[in-house]
């Protein structure tokens, strides 16, 4: 579904993506560990074209996306969410949502009528909010909602366009444990045809939604396998150091 | 999205009722006056629309109001063009233009943009200055206003033309509203707010922005197409870049993507300006020492000013009446 060629990206002398290969299968979950750093969300950018790799390629559906500019590729199916809070944040929960659905449907360009009272903006605005939990917030700005419920509006967005592969930069960054295991729940409650890419820094909720894990060190794949391999492997111990241990 | 209130609402009939009094009561030179206000606030509203709700703050706008005027006066004088034709040609012409200027500018933010629309203003403004098409520095003359004496209008008249400018004002305006209110003026709007958002869903962005440019340069255009009947004469002096900045004055003076404020300003920028100058003939710093006032009081202009006041308080006031009218009706009910 979502493939990469040895990708390779450096910002001046610093070699932050290096020869990075993945392959991922449709419906698969698969999990990015990696530490500060790493090249975790360099590697996003690279793959949804808001950076452009020095080498290597990428892969979506079988067909090579690398040239394509970044609405192009989201318009092939591959969505992302950001680490940071990427929102409109003076516009209701319903809005932001609806934006997004507007672009899937086609009716975000149109001149006669407003795109989110469309039958299918709306349908899908209504099952986006009830897949990441927003239903009882959908009139409110997005600024007078908690960080936890924007984190949750994140995700949505990136899924109203009814991807084939969602990229998600650390869904539940900055919420507390109590809220990230709900995260969690919402995550495995997506449509099992969807293909999941999620970077994650916590080593026990990536074991929750995990189907295969990939791990990134100094920008490179020190490890591509199972969960359960992960969990024995040497290398990451080291890596990982304290959080590993409680795992 | 734009959302009518009932403030908007109340202004919106207040500025209607009290130019359509003025149409029809005015002497000479309050018609001179009404018209001059209405073709303003024809410019401000389109530059509204793309300078507050796309956050394309532009400096042609004046210049392409000044193209719609020379398209016009070009396509009747020297092509023999019937002027509702003519018209219809300059609005098109004009469109076109701000559509590449847009699609041009898209890819730049901030200054820049600005920056981009001032040079284009400014070609615009120095070709028109020398081309002998155009009459250089002369400007042209003998343009023809349109004739409409077949639904009992006779345009040569400065009443009746005063009304016509303010039909198409309205009508200009229900056309912003529609283009604000489709898919895509929502999508300018998220664009405003979140650009990189909106292009990571899969939205082509210059494109939004284009099309909203073109569609406010073919009002800018029909406002150009009527000054040009309006004076019956065009000048290169409309496509100088203080038109567009005056008109930009303006559109922050009434409060910047509001719609309505900007036309407020528009007449109150028009009504200082004759005031004033009567008085002084230092009235660009009384303009000044406005706008200085309001973007130091950090309201967005006097409509903005006005709504953060009295918007909530009017729409408290009128759920209060409609839920009285509600209690009421139960009695009948039960
Ligand atoms: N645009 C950029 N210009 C220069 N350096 C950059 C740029 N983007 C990222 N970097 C650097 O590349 C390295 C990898 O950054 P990246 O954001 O991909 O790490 P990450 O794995 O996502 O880390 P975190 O877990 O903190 O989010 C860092 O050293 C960062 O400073
Ligand atoms: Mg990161």
């Amino acid at each position: 579904m979502l493939e990469t060629r040895n990708l390779d990206k450096s910002f001046g002398a610093v070699h932050v993506t290096r020869d990075v290969s993945l392959k991922l299968e449709r419906g698969e979950r698969r999990v990015i560990l990696g530490p500060n750093g790493a090249g975790k969300t360099t590697l996003f950018n690279l793959l949804v074209g808001e950076l452009t790799p020095d080498s290597g390629a990428v892969l979506l559906a079988g067909e090579d996306v690398t040239a394509l500019p970044v609405a192009k590729r989201a318009r092939r199916g591959l969505s992302r969410s950001y680490q940071k809070n990427t929102l409109f944040d003076g516009l209701t929960v319903e809005e932001n949502l609806g934006l997004a659905a507007a672009v899937h449907t086609g009716s975000a360009t149109r001149l006669w009528g407003d795109s989110l009272a469309t039958p299918e903006v709306r349908e899908i605005v209504e099952e986006v909010a009830e897949q990441v939990r927003l239903m009882p917030y959908l009139h409110a700005k997005v600024s007078e909602v908690s960080y936890g419920v924007r984190r949750q509006l994140e995700v949505g967005v990136a899924l109203a366009t009814r991807p084939l592969v969602l990229l998600m930069d650390e869904p539940t960054s900055g919420v507390g444990p109590e809220m990230a295991k709900g995260f969690h729940e919402l995550l495995n409650d997506l449509p099992r045809d969807l293909t999941l890419l999620i970077i994650e820094h916590d080593m026990d909720l990536a074991f929750d939604v995990a189907d295969t894990i990939t791990v990134l060190n100094y920008g490179e794949v020190v490890f591509d396998g199972l969960p359960d391999a992960a969990r024995g492997s040497k290398l990451l111990k080291e890596i990982y150091l304290g959080s590993w241990e409680d795992a | 999205m734009f959302q009518h209130t009932a403030l908007r609402y109340t202004a919106l009939i207040l500025l209607a009722a009290g130019a359509f009094a003025q149409a029809v009561t005015a002497g000479y030179f309050g018609l001179e006056v009404l018209t001059e206000i209405l073709l303003l606030a024809m410019l401000v509203l389109a530059l509204d629309m793309v300078a507050g709700f796309g956050g394309m703050v532009s400096l042609c706008h004046g210049a392409l109001m000044g193209l719609g005027a020379y398209a016009y006066a070009i396509l009747t004088t020297k092509a023999g063009i019937a002027p509702p034709v003519a018209m219809a040609g300059a609005i098109a012409i004009t469109g076109v233009a701000a559509w590449v200027i847009g699609a041009i500018g898209a890819r730049s933010h901030g200054i820049y943009f600005i920056m981009a629309t001032l040079a284009f203003g400014q070609m615009a403004y120095s070709y028109v200055f020398e081309a002998p098409l155009f009459g250089g520095d002369d400007g042209m003359g003998g343009i023809p206003r349109l004739d409409l004496t077949l639904i009992g209008l006779d345009l040569n008249d400065s009443r009746s033309f005063a009304l016509f400018c303010l039909l198409l004002l309205a009508a200009s305006y229900g056309a912003a509203v529609l283009i604000l209110r489709s898919g895509l003026g929502r999508s300018l709007i998220g664009v405003m707010h979140n650009e990189q958002r909106m292009r990571a869903l899969g939205l082509t962005v210059w494109r939004i922005k284009a099309d909203v440019f073109g569609l406010s340069g073919m009002i800018a255009g029909l406002a150009g197409a009527l000054a040009a009947q309006h004076v019956m004469y065009i000048s290169p002096g409309p496509l100088a870049w203080t038109v567009s900045g005056e008109a930009l004055v303006v559109v922050i003076l009434g409060g910047l993507g509001t719609l309505v404020g900007p036309m407020i300003g528009a007449a109150a920028f028009v009504v200082l300006k004759h005031e004033v100058s009567n008085v002084t003939s230092y009235w660009h710093l009384v303009v000044g020492v406005l706008l200085i006032a309001v973007v130091m009081s950090r309201a967005n202009g006097l409509f903005g000013w006005i709504e953060a006041r009295w918007g909530a308080r009017l729409e408290r006031r009128l759920s209060d009446l409609t839920r009285k009218s509600d209690a009421e009706e139960v009695p009948t009910d039960a």
